[in-house]
C-alpha cells in the first residue's frame, strides 16, 4: 500500500501511508489510539476507498471495494471485534458470506453437511480445538469465538492474513494457542499483518514492523534491530529517533511480493 | 487450578450452556404446544370449538392476516421492523380496487394480481431505499409510510369496490375441492419463504444482518442490498394480504388493512422471532398467528367483550417479550461461559 490517504470529513484519518508485507513474515502494524491502524486495514479489505494513493499485489495495481473482493486477492481478515453473528451457528460464522453449494435439482443450495464437516476439520485440525460445529456463536467463550474468527480468515487458504488485537481479552492458555497459531501460519507461507497495543506480543512474533503516529507514516523497521523503547518513542513523537535512524526505512521501495 | 476446581467448572460451563439452549429450545418451540392446549382448552369449554367448519373458518380467517405477519416476520429477522404493514396491506387493496373498477374495468383478474403485488413491491422497494441505502431509522421511515398511506387510502377512494372480477377475489375468497385457496396459498407461501431462509444464500444473509449487521458487512455481505429485498418482499406480502383481505371479504374496502399492525407484530414475536433480529423461523409465526386466531374465535363465541379480547392479546404479548428478556437475562448471566 503506497501513499494511502483517507479524510472522514474534517479528520485526516490516513496522511499517506505506507505498508509493504513480505512472504513469510510477521509483520507488526503499531500505533497509539487513533494513529490510523484500524483505518488502513480497513481501506486494505475494500471497507473503506481512500482519497488517495493505491494497493500493489506481487507488483500489479489492484483496486478492492469490499471485504469479498480482498479475500479473492487472498486477504483474510480477523477483526477485533471478531464479526460473528451470534445467534448463527459456528459453522454458519466460519462461512459467513460465501456459504458453500449443493444442486437440488436445478436450485443451488447451502451445503449444510459440508459446511459442518470442513468447519470442524478446520477447528480440530489447524487450530486443535473441539467446538461443536452447530452451537450458536453466543453460546461460546472469549477463546472459542476467537478460534470461530480465526478459522473463518483460514477457510479461504489467504496469503496475508489480517489479525487486529487477536489477544485481547483472552486467557493465558487462549495467548499461548493463538500465538502458536501465527508461528505456524508463518511457517506455512502466510503473511501475517498483526495489529497490536501490547508491544511484548508484538516482539515475541513480528519480523518487522510499521510504526504509524496520528495517521501519518513514521517508519518500516526489523524488529530485531530496535528496543520496544524506541517504538514507543516513535509512536507517540512521530519522529524516529537519531540514533536508529539507519535502522528505519522511513522512505520504503516495497518488495517484489506486495510492491512493485 | 486443581482437578476438582477444574471439574466444577467446567460442569458450571455445560449446566450454563444446557440452561441457555434449553431457554432457546422453549423459545422456538413453545408455541405449537401453546396452540395445542389453547385449542384443547376451547374446545372443553365450546364442543363447537372443535367441528371442522370451525376449524376451517379459523383457518380461512387467519390466511390474510398471516401474509402480513410474514412481512413483519422478514423484517424483523433482519434486524429492521416495519410499522407501514397495515397502511401499505389497506393502499393496495384500495388502490387495486380502483384500478379494477374505475381505470380498467374490462381488465381480467390476473391483472389485478399483478398490479396489487407489484404496488406493494414498489412500496416496499421505496422503505428499502431509505432504509438500506439512505439510512433512515426503520422506525422514522416507516412511521412516516404508516400515516402517508393511512391517509393515502382516504384520498385514493373512501368508497368500496365490490364489482371485482372473480379470478381477483378467488385467491382470497376462492376454494378448490372445498379447501379454501387462501389457504393453498398461505402453505404454498410457508414452504417458499422456509426454503429460501433456510436453504439459499439470500436467507441466510438476513439472518446474518438481523443477527449483527456490521459482522455481516465486515463478512463481505451486501447489507444495503439485503435490506433493501428484505423490505421489497415485505411490501409485495402486504400487496398479496390486500389481495387476501379483498377476496375475503368480496370487496375492495378502505377499511381493509386498519388495526393489524399489532396483531402482525404479535404474530411474528410470540412465534418466536426476535425483536432484535436474526433468529426465528417464519414457520413458528404462522403459530403465532393461529394462536391469536383461536383465542379470537374462543372468546368471541364465549360471547367475551371485544375490548377484553384485545387485553388478553396484549398480555400474551407481554408474556413473549418477557420470555425473551428472561433469555437475555440468562445470556448475560452465564449463558456463554467465560475463557478461564
Amino acid at each position: 500500500m503506497r501513499n494511502i490517504k483517507k479524510r472522514f470529513g474534517n479528520i485526516q484519518a490516513l496522511a499517506g501511508v505506507h505498508l509493504d508485507l513480505r512472504e513469510n513474515e510477521i509483520h507488526g502494524l503499531v500505533g497509539d489510539n487513533g494513529s490510523g491502524k484500524s483505518t488502513l486495514v480497513k481501506v486494505l479489505v475494500g471497507l473503506h476507498k481512500p482519497n488517495d494513493g493505491e494497493i500493489r499485489i506481487r507488483g500489479d495495481r489492484v483496486h478492492i471495494d469490499n471485504p469479498k473482493e480482498a479475500r479473492e486477492y487472498g486477504i483474510s481478515t480477523v477483526y477485533q471485534d471478531l464479526a460473528l453473528a451470534p445467534d448463527l451457528t459456528v459453522a454458519e460464522n466460519i462461512y459467513l458470506g460465501r456459504y458453500p453449494k449443493k444442486r437440488v435439482g436445478p436450485i443451488p443450495v447451502v451445503d449444510y453437511g459440508k459446511m459442518k464437516e470442513t468447519a470442524s476439520e478446520v477447528l480440530r485440525e489447524r487450530l486443535n480445538i473441539d467446538i461443536d460445529p452447530t452451537s450458536e456463536v453466543e453460546n461460546l467463550s472469549g477463546g472459542e469465538r476467537q478460534a470461530v474468527a480465526i478459522a473463518r480468515a483460514l477457510i479461504v487458504d489467504p496469503e496475508i492474513i489480517i489479525m487486529d488485537e487477536p489477544m485481547s481479552s483472552l486467557s493465558a492458555d487462549s495467548v499461548k494457542r493463538v500465538k502458536q497459531l501465527v508461528k505456524n501460519l508463518r511457517d506455512e507461507g502466510v503473511t501475517v499483518l498483526l495489529i497490536s497495543h501490547n508491544l511484548q506480543e508484538v516482539f515475541d512474533l513480528t519480523n518487522t514492523l510499521t510504526i504509524l503516529d496520528n495517521g501519518h507514516y513514521v517508519g518500516r523497521v526489523q524488529t530485531d534491530s530496535i528496543t520496544e523503547d524506541d517504538v514507543v518513542r516513535m509512536m507517540v513523537g512521530g519522529k524516529v529517533p537519531e540514533e536508529i535512524e539507519d535502522q528505519v526505512d522511513t522512505t520504503p521501495t516495497f518488495s517484489s511480493v506486495a510492491g512493485d | 487450578m486443581s482437578e476438582s476446581d477444574a471439574t466444577t467448572s467446567t460442569e458450571q460451563r455445560l449446566d450454563r450452556i444446557v440452561s441457555k439452549e434449553l431457554v432457546d429450545f422453549v423459545r422456538d418451540n413453545i408455541i405449537w404446544p401453546l396452540l395445542l392446549l389453547v385449542f384443547l382448552g376451547f374446545s372443553v369449554l365450546l364442543p363447537i370449538f372443535s367441528t371442522w367448519n370451525n376449524i376451517e373458518a379459523l383457518l380461512y380467517g387467519s390466511a390474510a392476516l398471516g401474509a402480513v405477519v410474514l412481512a413483519e416476520t422478514i423484517c424483523l429477522l433482519s434486524g429492521h421492523f416495519d410499522l407501514s404493514v397495515g397502511s401499505l396491506t389497506g393502499f393496495t387493496a384500495i388502490t387495486a380496487g380502483v384500478f379494477m373498477v374505475e381505470w380498467f374495468p374490462n381488465a381480467p383478474g390476473i391483472v389485478g394480481i399483478v398490479f396489487i403485488i407489484g404496488l406493494g413491491g414498489f412500496l416496499g422497494l421505496l422503505n428499502g431505499i431509505s432504509i438500506g441505502y439512505l439510512e433512515v431509522n426503520p422506525f422514522l421511515q416507516t412511521l412516516s409510510f404508516l400515516i402517508i398511506f393511512r391517509g393515502g387510502i382516504e384520498v385514493v377512494s373512501t368508497a368500496t369496490f365490490i364489482d371485482l372480477p372473480e379470478s381477483y377475489q378467488f385467491v382470497g375468497g376462492g376454494s378448490i375441492g372445498g379447501i379454501p385457496f387462501a389457504l393453498i396459498v398461505m402453505l404454498g407461501l410457508l414452504v417458499v419463504l422456509h426454503f429460501v431462509l433456510t436453504y439459499t444464500s439470500f436467507g441466510r444473509h438476513i439472518y446474518a444482518v438481523g443477527s449483527d449487521k456490521e459482522a455481516a458487512e465486515e463478512a463481505g455481505i451486501d447489507v444495503k442490498n439485503t435490506v433493501l429485498l428484505v423490505y421489497v418482499i415485505s411490501g409485495m406480502l402486504c400487496g398479496l394480504a390486500g389481495l387476501m383481505f379483498t377476496g375475503y371479504i368480496g370487496a375492495a374496502s378502505p377499511t381493509i388493512g386498519a388495526r393489524i399492525l399489532f396483531p402482525a407484530f404479535a404474530g411474528a414475536i410470540i412465534g418466536g422471532v426476535s425483536l432484535f433480529g436474526g433468529a426465528g423461523k417464519v414457520t413458528d409465526a404462522a403459530g403465532g398467528i393461529l394462536l391469536l386466531g383461536t383465542i379470537q374465535v374462543g372468546l368471541t363465541l364465549l360471547n367475551v367483550d371485544p375490548t377484553a379480547i384485545d387485553v388478553v392479546n396484549g398480555a400474551i404479548l407481554l408474556g413473549a417479550i418477557l420470555l425473551y428478556t428472561f433469555e437475555e437475562r440468562a445470556a448475560e448471566f452465564g449463558g456463554a461461559p467465560s475463557d478461564g
